[in-house]
């Protein structure tokens, strides 16, 4: 993992407030790059380091609240703070449920952008974290191979390994081989470690 | 010779002195008597050609002839019966009118009109058809006091005056007068005096007959004049047309003065017009009430005001004015003015005739009046209409102008405190700072241009008409609702000719009307899956004589069987919409001497134009 500068993209289609915005940004020290619209942003390629989205909602063309919904679909988490004209209830309640940090009201006060943007910035490397933990974790189920995946599943439901043995129709001995082997390749110290990493990817419980 | 032949001598001598002095005497006398008969016999001669002199003269001059013929005619009669004053009076309406007068030379000119009030008992008796003879004025009976009285201070000593009438009203009278001395009017010379006076009766009628039509002329002609100039007078000619037409009225009948007054709907005087000096109504309480309860009011002496016209009375003496009539205005029934007349002078007689004139020309003035009250209650409802029609189009607008107004203010916020920022640094960056205020001024002036340009639109005012560049008044709406257009997700486009001539017109309705459509056509690509959302303003010209504007949209299109009725009132597709708008926008560019229509495009969507005439300074 590469300790990138953190990152400001401003993304507003008006020139003079584009400008003034980045020049704040400035002002605090934080490097930034800024697009007239959603699309000069998706050409973008990702920021591999920590990075904050100061985005526009009223564009022409994709708006920002599309902008959002086309980064969740291409699977590119993105910490953003909404800058708006006219804040309309409905609007931000959707940019905050699309995983907005923040939803600001043009004129936009310094404190408020700024201090919005640290915390999206702590967010983004918060996230960034956690996303590389349930990556490594995903890599290990990865390894486990289709009995192994079958018996974590059912081991992480609390099932006793007779049940297991039962339910998969091998002997009980040959479960506790593949058990001691999951717990290894999880490197989980117990079932309960176990269960959180389960928890924290998303085990699908096979259906019996 | 005896005693006795010399007695016989002497008695025949004597006999032949007497009887051949009676015989000269008798011969003398018959001469004499003779030389009576002539004269008598001449004299009738003289009266009968006198009398038939006048009668054909009479009988067979032209009617502009006829004053002088009654002239003439007069001072025969003067001189034929040895009078020293001779007047001719006709009267009009049961009233002396003009006198015809004749005084022997070296004698003092009679009074100008008879005047009743210094002649009450001879007027009294005359009007009753009865003749009136003196040879002295102490012949005059005690009630004819202040008669007696006036002929002695003009020095009528005896005096004869006949009524004139040709078997109805009284048309005049035929008066004689000594001044020199007393004298007699036997019989004799009133019999001929009648006889006289029938030339001169049937004459005064033919006058008068003659006046009459010559007058009903006039007044037909003024009548339709006045209908002429005042049924299609505009609102700005108002006051110059009313002018000249009481200009008019006020010559015609002679007077001193008229006025048209305007009665506001709860009766009180809105305006007035005068031809000289106008007494405001309120100095005539009395006769302004009865006007609006519709009544003519006709004062023809001070003495016939009731006691309730007092402030009335106090007026008519401080303005010096004497006679007054006045007509009410009605426009379906009711009074929506009054026409005022009054004269300097004397104090005259109104007749039914004249009033019923008054009434008429007066409805020509109500007509204009209420024509008038009309058109600027029109006008006033339309720039009432107009300006809520563009207040409401700009409602529809108020979130995208909020953003429009929003964008530099919060760019000046941000560009001042990233400077403020920068400021408490240790090195600050000149060129920077200069940089950023000069940002400000521009954001400062585009907020002042969005503010200024939707002041312009709210602002309620008149219709100003000034020579405009097509092309400006476009683009300014372009501007306007560009957000608007983003916010819809609308691509707008302007295709703008150039080296159009100008055009004549009001900016801010010109505005409203391209704003209008261009509204419209937002609207009719408001469904969801209206798909590619454009439109384009087009300016283009007509032909030489006009220039044109289209508003282009990918919209739904209209339907054709309402392509007549969505510019009728109240016609609307939308929820929310007045309906007014298209109307508004027809209204404003018929104003503007243009059309405004509507047509689908072939590929879907509509197309809004209208033209507009170019202005005749700049026709090329």
């Amino acid at each position: 993992m590469t300790a990138a500068p953190p990152m400001v993209f401003v993304v507003d289609d008006d020139p003079s407030v584009r400008k003034s915005l980045t020049r704040l940004i400035r002002s605090a020290g934080h490097a930034f790059e800024a697009f007239a619209s959603a699309r000069e942003f998706l050409a973008r390629e990702r920021h591999p380091g920590p990075c904050c989205l100061v985005l526009d909602v009223r564009m022409p063309g994709l708006s920002g609240l599309d902008l959002q919904e086309a980064l969740a679909g291409a699977g590119r988490r993105m910490s953003i703070v909404f800058v708006t004209g006219h804040g309309d209830v409905p609007m931000s309640v959707k940019a905050m449920k699309g995983g907005a940090v923040d939803f600001l009201t043009k004129p936009v006060d310094d404190k408020d952008l700024l201090a919005a943007i640290e915390r999206c910035v702590a967010r983004d490397m918060h996230d960034r974290g956690a996303e590389a933990r349930i990556t490594e974790i995903q890599e290990r189920v990865q390894m486990l191979t289709p009995r192994e995946t079958e018996v974590f599943a059912l081991v992480v439901t609390g099932m006793l390994n007779k049940q297991i043995a039962f339910e998969l129709r091998i002997s009980e001995k040959t479960v506790k081989v593949h058990r001691a082997r999951v717990m290894e390749k999880m490197r989980a110290g117990s079932v309960a470690e176990l269960v959180r990493l389960a928890d924290r990817v998303g085990v699908i419980v096979p259906k019996s | 010779m005896d005693l006795g032949t010399r007695s016989v001598l002497a008695v025949a001598a004597v006999t032949v002195i007497v009887s051949q002095t009676l015989l000269i005497v008798w011969l003398l006398f018959r001469r004499a008597a003779r030389r009576r008969t002539r004269i008598a016999l001449e004299e009738r001669l003289r009266f009968e050609t006198l009398l038939s002199e006048l009668s054909a003269g009479l009988i067979h001059v032209s009617a502009s002839d006829i004053d002088a013929a009654l002239e003439r005619g007069l001072r025969q009669v003067v001189e034929f019966l040895g009078a020293d004053r001779g007047y001719l009076d006709a009267y009009v309406g049961g009233m002396p009118g003009v006198r015809f007068s004749c005084a022997r030379p070296g004698m003092e000119e009679a009074p100008q009109v008879l005047d009743a009030g210094q002649f009450p008992w001879t007027a009294e008796r005359l009007g009753r058809g009865e003749a009136v003879r003196f040879s002295r004025t102490d012949e005059l009976p005690e009630e004819a006091a202040i008669d007696r009285a006036s002929y002695e201070r003009v020095g009528t000593r005896s005096k004869v005056s006949l009524p004139l009438n040709a078997g109805g009203p009284i048309l005049g009278v035929l008066s004689l007068g000594a001044v020199r001395r007393q004298r007699e009017w036997p019989d004799e010379v009133i019999d001929r005096l009648r006889l006289l006076s029938e030339a001169f009766a049937s004459a005064l009628e033919r006058r008068r007959t003659e006046l009459s039509l010559a007058e009903h002329l006039r007044f037909e002609k003024l009548r339709s004049s006045l209908s002429a100039a005042l049924s299609h007078v505009s609102a700005p000619d108002f006051d110059r047309e009313v002018q000249r037409g009481l200009r008019q009225v006020v010559d015609f009948l002679g007077v001193d003065r008229g006025s048209l007054i305007e009665f506001t709907r709860d009766g009180r005087t809105a305006r007035s017009w005068a031809i000289e000096e106008w007494m405001d109504v309120g100095e005539f309480p009395w006769m302004t009430a009865r006007l609006q309860r519709g009544d003519v009011v006709s004062v023809s002496q001070l003495a016939e005001l009731p006691d309730e016209a007092a402030v009335d009375r106090q007026s008519y003496l401080t303005h010096r004015v004497k006679p007054q009539v006045a007509v009410p205005l009605l426009v379906g029934g009711i009074v929506v003015g009054g026409l005022v007349f009054s004269t300097v002078g004397a104090e005259r007689a109104r007749s039914a005739e004249l009033i019923q004139w008054l009434q008429l020309l007066g409805e020509v003035f109500a007509n204009a009046l209420a024509r008038k009250q009309g058109e600027l209650e029109a006008q006033r409802l339309r720039q009432e209409l107009t300006h809520i029609g563009r207040v409401s189009a700009l409602g529809e607008l108020a979130a995208s102008l909020a953003h429009e107004l929003n964008q530099p203010l919060t760019a000046i916020l941000s560009n001042a405190q990233a400077a403020q920022r920068f400021l408490a640094a240790d090195v600050v960056d000149l060129e920077q700072m200069r940089e950023i205020l000069s940002d400000i001024v521009a954001d400062d002036k585009r907020a002042g241009d969005v503010i200024r340009r939707l002041r312009v639109l709210f602002k309620k005012g008149d219709t100003e008409y000034a020579s405009l560049a097509l092309n400006e008044v476009v683009g300014e709406v372009a501007r306007l609702v560009r957000n608007d257009a983003v916010l819809r997700n609308v691509t707008t486009s302007l295709e703008l000719a150039s080296g159009l001539p100008r055009v004549r017109g009001d900016r801010v309705q010109l505005q409203q009307v391209v704003l209008n459509l261009v509204l419209n056509g937002f609207e009719a690509m408001r469904e969801p899956d209206a798909g590619e959302r454009t439109l384009v303003i087009r300016t283009a010209r007509e032909d030489a004589a006009a220039v044109r504007v289209e508003v282009q949209d990918s919209g739904v299109g209209v339907d054709e069987k309402d392509v007549d009725r969505m510019f009728q009132p109240l016609y609307t597709t939308k929820a929310e919409g007045l309906g007014m708008g298209l109307t508004i926008a027809r209204t404003i560019v018929d104003a503007h001497g243009g059309r405004l229509g509507a047509a689908n495009n072939a590929h879907g969507g509509a197309t809004f134009h209208f033209t507009l005439p170019v202005s005749t300074e700049d026709k090329s």
